[in-house]
């Protein structure tokens, strides 16, 4: 097969591994995996970050290329799995994912963290469940509209780098989670 | 600009057990939830919905900050050397482990797809496993990697240093769909 101008990739990603009825170990196995492609994926992405802080902007590159390759196979493994639905119920799925991380999973964690005095682990903890607050709230105003046969308004959506509080339309002077100044946002457009 | 970063992300710390061990899970959590907001966005544009995608681009950052600053109390970021040896560490669990036994269990469970999607990913940690190894070396002795650009199958997730080959070896994707690094 010769590369083939007509062939879109579209066409190609018909040849990723599709939805099926799968058996409960090779689910479990599939699971983790994408557990830990993901992983795999986010861990790199800060090696990136580190090797350029490092003046090794070609491994930095190299960090990059291989996440982006870690994050083909999580989507491969979470497409098999039957994870990807139509926008509607993705929004749903990653409310939900939200909610549980709001009412359930960082309350536990600030708590235990609280218990034993675990200080930078607290602000972790603490600004991810601020974080999750504003999500939470933009998924189920972009399912409503997506239900309603819309799409959202075109609005730039700005996350801080410092600790992901999140915002669409203007930034504000200083994020109001950990302070940082508005230059320290990566804007979405 | 340091000043906008005045309020630096969470340093490293001596931990309790407990707390350590949400730490990996809630590290674990983040790095999924940005793994799926990535798959949806490029869902939600195949839909026409642009800006829902852009909202779950967005958001997938978010979590990946997240991620990030658990990793960094967890401690799990080194010098460049080190960081490279973690990922040749996990890349060759992986392949030694993890993958041939996953693979095993789909082929025994009749499971083609999975198959074909656990097949796809220790291919390419393969490729991984040698390209940390030789830049290991490389930084160890105080050289960086050389500036040849990395290609990726968006397919399989096959790597390669330099050029792309006219077609993936392991999927068979033309290699102008290859995304450049």
């Amino acid at each position: 097969m010769t590369p083939d101008e007509t062939v879109s990739l579209d066409e190609l990603e018909r040849k990723l591994p599709q939805p099926a009825e799968l058996h409960a170990m090779t689910e479990a196995n599939l699971r983790a995996a994408f557990a830990g492609e993901s992983q795999a994926a986010e861990k790199y992405l800060v090696f990136a970050e580190k090797a350029a802080a490092d003046g090794l902007p070609n491994v930095a590159n190299l960090f990059r290329a291989i996440s982006f390759a870690e994050t083909r196979h999580a989507r491969n493994h979470w497409r098999a799995l039957g994870g990807i639905g139509a926008t509607a119920d993705n929004l749903q799925t990653a409310f939900e994912g939200e909610s549980f991380e709001i009412d359930e999973m960082y309350p536990a964690y600030v708590e235990v963290a609280r218990v034993q005095s675990d200080k930078q682990a607290f602000k972790s903890m603490h600004w991810a469940l601020k974080a999750e607050m504003d999500h939470k709230r933009m998924y189920a105003e972009a399912r409503a509209k997506v239900l309603a046969g819309g799409d959202v308004a075109a609005q730039p959506v700005s996350v801080c780098q410092v600790c992901g509080h999140t915002v669409i339309g203007d930034v504000p002077d200083n994020c109001p989670v950990c302070a940082a100044a508005r230059q320290a946002y990566r804007t979405f457009v | 600009m340091t000043d906008a970063f005045k309020n630096t992300p969470p340093k490293p710390e001596k931990l309790g057990a407990m707390t350590e061990e949400d730490l990996k899970a809630a590290f674990a959590g983040e790095s999924q939830a940005s793994q799926k907001y990535l798959a949806f966005a490029a869902t939600a544009d195949a839909e026409g919905y642009p800006n829902v995608g852009r909202l779950f681009r967005a958001v997938a950052y978010a979590e990946s900050t997240h991620a990030r600053n658990h990793l960094s109390v967890l401690g799990g970021i080194g010098g460049t050397a080190d960081n490279l040896k973690a990922a040749w560490g996990g890349e060759t669990f992986e392949i030694d482990e993890m993958y041939p036994a996953y693979a095993a269990v789909a082929k025994l469970q009749g499971n083609a797809e999975a198959g074909t999607s656990i097949r796809y990913a220790l291919t390419a940690e393969r490729d991984h496993q040698k390209i940390y190894d030789t830049t290991a070396k490389g930084v160890g002795a105080g050289d960086d990697l050389g500036d040849a650009a990395i290609r990726v199958c968006p397919i399989c997730g096959h790597t390669v240093i330099g050029d792309a080959p006219d077609e993936c070896p392991v999927c068979g994707t033309a290699g102008q769909f290859f995304s450049t690094f």
